[in-house]
This record gives C-alpha cells, structure tokens and sequence, in this order.
C-alpha cells in the first residue's frame, strides 16, 4: 500500500470518527436552532481531527521510510492527478445534493439547525465519497 | 481513469527483462512517474498519457509501438 493510500484510509477513519462522534451526540439533542454548545462541540472535534491528521501522517510517513516504500523520487504523477480529479468530480455531485437538499430543507423546517446539519453531513459524505472513490481508483489500477 | 478496457497491450514486462531486468521503481525513476504508476500500467490496468508512453520508449530505446500495442478493431 502506498504512502498516499495510507494517508487517506488515515484520513476516511478519523473523519468517520469525528463526525460519527459529533452528529451521535448532538442529533439526539433535536433543538431547534444551533446551540453554543454544538458549536463549541464542533471546534473542539475539529481541532482533534487535525490533531489526528498531523501525528498521523508523521507516522504513516516515518513507517513509509522504515519500509522502504517511499524510495522513489516521484510521490504524484499524472495518475494520481487524474484519480485526485475523478474523486472530487464524484465528492462534487454529492455535495450538490446536499446544498439543494439543505437549502429546500431550510423552507420546510423552522429553525437553522435541521439545515446546519443536513448541510455539515452532505458536507461529510462528500469528503468520504471522494476519500472512497480514491481509494477505490488506486486499489483499481494498482 | 486512463483505463483502455484491456485494448492497449505493452512489452513493458519483457523490455524490462532485456534491458537488464531494471526494476519497476528503476524505470518509474527514469519515466517520471511512481512505482505505482509504471506497475499498473504494466498490468494493463492504466493507460498513460502520450508523453510518458514516449518517455518510457526513449528509456527502452525502442519505437513507441514496440512498447504499446492497440488491438481495438476501428
């Protein structure tokens, strides 16, 4: 597996678990509007998702170097241009939706937190879609 | 993603063997590209952009449809 496939399984983890983690707790909650507390919630959860980030690649990228796999001169080329491309491509329909979503949303629910939500979880899926597709296209035509 | 549908064919593997069986990471390093690249390109599973199929070509010292072959019917 390569160091940019390790980084990104990285990556799909820690989002799946931050947010997983944030919508279990604050989705029960059902307010009305945004809270405070969920958007100090929010901060925190995102201080340590890039927390994670940080150590995480500096450990991915140390295990790459005690394994050897990061012996080439070249990290990206056109291949992963073109994977990063489709990725986003396929992340960009997903958001799409949710925006139209949110935003029709937003007329039908009083209050702004069904659509602040609605809107941060598409916002999360479109990360993850485009994580996966990435994943997907490097295990494909690896 | 640069995929041909199994339509463009390549020597890679063989050229390799007869230019002193240089590794993967060997000729990635020469062409420009990843390990990843040249070994997915080598299994038929990316086709790869004009300039790298002329790169790694000129690496072989050979004409390009020594290295890549087109078996599509049109």
């Amino acid at each position: 597996m390569s160091f940019q496939e390790k980084s990104l399984w990285l990556l799909f983890v820690s989002l799946i678990g931050i947010f997983g983690c944030y919508f279990a707790v604050v989705i029960p909650a059902k307010a009305v509007d945004v809270m405070p507390w969920h958007i100090g919630l929010f901060i925190g959860l995102v201080v340590l998702l890039v927390l994670i980030q940080i150590l995480g690649s500096i450990a991915v990228a140390i295990a790459s170097k005690l394994s050897g796999s990061t012996a080439g001169r070249h990290d990206t080329d056109e291949r992963d241009g073109l994977i990063g491309l489709k990725s986003t491509r396929n992340g960009s329909y997903v958001l799409a939706v949710g925006v139209f979503l949110s935003l029709s949303l937003a007329l039908i629910i009083k209050g702004n937190f069904a659509f602040t939500h609605l809107l941060l979880g598409f916002w999360v899926l479109a990360q993850l879609v485009e994580i996966g597709s990435q994943l997907f296209l490097y295990r494909r035509s690896a | 993603m640069g995929k041909s549908g199994g339509l463009i064919t390549n020597m890679i593997r063989t050229l390799r063997f007869h230019h002193g069986e240089i590794t993967q990471q060997e000729l990635a390093d020469r062409v420009g590209v990843t390990r990843q690249t040249v070994n997915a390109i080598e299994a038929n599973k990316y086709s790869p952009s004009l300039e790298v199929a002329f790169r790694i070509a000129r690496v072989f010292g050979v004409p390009l449809d020594q290295v890549f072959q087109y078996d599509g019917d049109a």
